[in-house]
């Protein structure tokens, strides 16, 4: 039962993780918290419903269900990083230099417009995801692990080796540099502006991914999903120290450690509360978070 | 200069306040209240269509008291904080009934504020002990209670189930929690309570606390809430091969449940309602309406429909929309109508409400069991 909780964990931590790495790579190079990253993933979940339903409509799924899950994937990407990078020009770039409050109300106007706007496009009601995955069990060390719970880790895991590799790469590195000094990174040749897009591009699909695939898993989603998925992610990256990449991953992979077996162990009826008891106490021991660098007062 | 337009600005604003005020009351308002958005939005449009029939029924033959009959949609998103601001609404807006809420914690708060104001509300659906136990004349319901659906449900998974082992779930709201006490009091010395706990309404991942109630092999899970939870509940159960039998109560048997569920998933799940309106006689009428118009009819259609109705023949019986002759005259009045003749206890209880058990079968619903 102890594994099965674990795996229970591991899916729902693997997505938080994903959805963090988009709220700290941002802070990571702007220090900004973008609150909109949550309705991203909003979208994505509802880009794979359209998605798919279009295909199964043209037939597609029926003709061969990869292929039409792996175009609705990267459609969902596609759609979300033009959000993504559309959000940076219009919301947050006009205002780089202003005082660090106002891209955060930047953010949270953003958030709820997007809120509003799937509201009265997409109806108010919840919606149910239009292809049903096989229920197809395996047998694992005492524990039932369906197909898509498998696919959701192996996918998570897939894209985090993916970004740690990224980051070693030419563009990588100049992201880090940004990341370490806006100005210096300019002088020595990087075109900033194009690094920070970049950054926002790459979190809105990561976003876009997590929305598809939990769209998939619990079979319904709303306008609201984002919010309360911001919220864990956010959590998770802080948890992990905020800026930090593989703070993020194993922030996220905690949280839903946490959330599931304290949901199993202590009581279902808390189950939000246990992940911020768990902040509060990392944050009063280690306020930089776990991964977390102290970070020096630039000058 | 400034002033001056400051002044016209004024002077516009009262002009719009003004034509709202003067507007004559040609219309006898009927509010419809109930969740119109969120996850359970379904219920919401399931209330507006059946009692938007029943103003249409009334407007063709004339109207009530010589006037039309006007609905005014309220929308409490199944928030009871919610729900007392549109029933202030409503309230000022001067409606001479009210058909809703849907939710018990909906119900409960707003008909404090319809008490105060002397206007009669009749519930479609909520079926908390609470909503009229408090001494309000204003307050009535014409479905039942869930002290009687409880035992209704206590009483299957006893006698016809023969369960030893039960688990049992709510979502922490009046309704939910309500209903899962009832049941679990009323279960025999028997059956073993394996475990009780509850869960958040909008949380999605429920994996955790149903591998937990897997370990303890129950024979029955019963759950508290409403469809969207219920259905996630057993789609997960499945996932996780906890095989047991689901059951739940009146707030589960919609169509969504089993579209979450999956009708697989959904199979053999039993609900306690009422009696199917498919074998009321007297119901034909307002089915065959309602599917030529919206399509397929939802669980509490009819019960919107009646309520409406209920409330028209009243005030049409009293001459006047005056809250307390309309809420007396209710009281004494015995009706007739598509759920059969109905007539009101003091508390404002339907005087008999028999709860039946129903079950999920190729992702439809079925009179199943009979107390």
């Amino acid at each position: 039962m102890l594994f099965q909780q674990v795996i229970n964990g591991l899916t729902l931590g693997s997505v938080y993780a994903i959805i963090a790495l988009g709220y700290t790579m941002v802070y990571g190079i702007l220090e900004l918290i973008n609150f909109a990253h949550g309705e991203i993933y909003m979208l994505g979940a509802y880009l794979g419903i359209i998605f798919l339903g279009i295909f199964t409509t043209m037939g597609l799924t029926a003709y061969s269900l990869p292929l039409a899950v792996f175009l609705t994937v990267v459609l969902a990407i596609f759609f979300c990083s033009a959000y993504g990078f559309t959000m940076e020009k219009v919301a947050y770039k006009p205002l780089r230099n202003a005082p660090r409050l106002s891209p955060l109300i930047s953010a949270i106007g953003v958030s709820i417009f997007l809120q509003n706007y799937v509201m009265i496009t997409q109806g108010a009601t919840d919606r149910v995801f239009p292809y049903r995955f096989g229920e197809k069990h395996l047998h694992f060390m005492n524990a039932e692990v369906t197909w898509l719970q498998g696919s959701i880790i192996a996918v998570s895991a897939i894209l985090m080796i993916s970004l740690h590799m990224f980051q070693k790469t030419r563009m990588g590195k100049a992201m880090r540099a940004t990341a370490q000094d806006k100005t210096m990174a300019a002088l020595v040749g990087i075109n900033v502006d194009s690094i920070i897009s970049l950054t926002f591009v790459i979190g809105a699909g990561l976003a876009a991914v997590a929305g598809v695939m939990v769209a998939s898993y619990y079979g319904l989603v709303n306008h609201f999903i984002g919010y309360v998925a911001g919220i864990k992610a956010f959590t998770a990256a802080v948890l992990g120290g905020i800026g930090s990449i593989p703070g993020a991953m194993l922030g996220g992979i905690i949280l839903g450690l946490i959330e599931s077996t304290g949901a199993a162990y202590i009581s279902s009826e808390y189950k939000d509360a246990y992940a911020f008891v768990i902040l509060i106490i990392i944050l009063l021991i280690k306020p930089s978070g776990i991964l977390g660098r102290h970070t020096e007062e630039k000058v | 200069m400034k002033c001056f337009s400051l002044v016209l600005t004024v002077c516009v604003a009262f002009l719009i306040l003004g034509t709202g005020c003067s507007k004559k009351e040609n219309t006898i308002k009927l509010a419809i209240v109930a969740q119109m958005t969120g996850a359970q939005a379904k219920i919401g449009s399931d209330f507006k269509n059946g009692g938007g029939i029943a103003a249409e029924e009334w407007n063709a033959k004339g109207g009530v008291l010589g006037k039309k009959v006007e609905i005014i949609l309220g929308d409490d998103q199944a928030d009871p904080k919610q729900a007392v601001e549109v029933a202030n609404k409503l309230v000022n807006e001067g409606v001479a009934g009210i058909v809703g809420h849907y939710n018990s914690s909906c119900s409960i708060p707003a008909s404090d504020v319809y008490n105060r104001a002397n206007i009669t509300m009749i519930t479609p659906a909520s079926t908390n002990p609470l909503v009229t136990e408090r001494g309000y004349r204003n307050v009535l319901r014409i479905c039942g209670r869930d002290d009687q659906q409880g035992k209704v449900a206590a009483d299957f998974a006893s006698k016809r189930l023969a369960i030893k082992r039960v688990a049992i779930i709510h979502d922490k709201t009046t309704y939910g929690q309500g209903l899962a006490d009832e049941f679990r009091k009323n279960l025999g010395r028997g059956i073993e309570v394996v475990y009780a706990g509850g869960i958040t309404i909008g949380d999605k991942d429920f994996k955790p606390v149903l591998t937990s109630i897997k370990d303890k092999k129950p024979d029955l899970i019963y759950f508290g809430g409403i469809y969207p939870e219920t259905g996630l509940l057993v789609k997960q159960a499945r996932e996780v091969e906890l095989m047991a039998p689901f059951m739940s109560g009146d707030g589960s048997i919609d169509p969504k449940f089993v579209e979450i569920a999956g009708s697989k998933s959904a199979e053999g799940t039993y609900l306690t309602f009422s009696p199917d309106p498919k074998n009321i006689p007297a119901a034909r009428g307002f089915m065959e309406k309602y599917a030529a118009k919206y399509g397929e009819m939802g669980p509490y259609s009819i019960y919107a429909y009646e309520a409406a109705n209920i409330l028209l023949t009243a005030i049409q019986a009293a001459g006047t929309t005056d809250g307390r002759a309309v809420m007396e005259k209710i009281h004494s009045m015995e009706f007739n109508g598509s759920l059969g003749k109905i007539k009101f206890t003091e508390k404002g209880d339907v005087a008999q409400s028999p709860y039946v058990v129903w079950i999920t079968k190729n992702g439809k619903f079925e009179e199943y069991w009979k107390p």
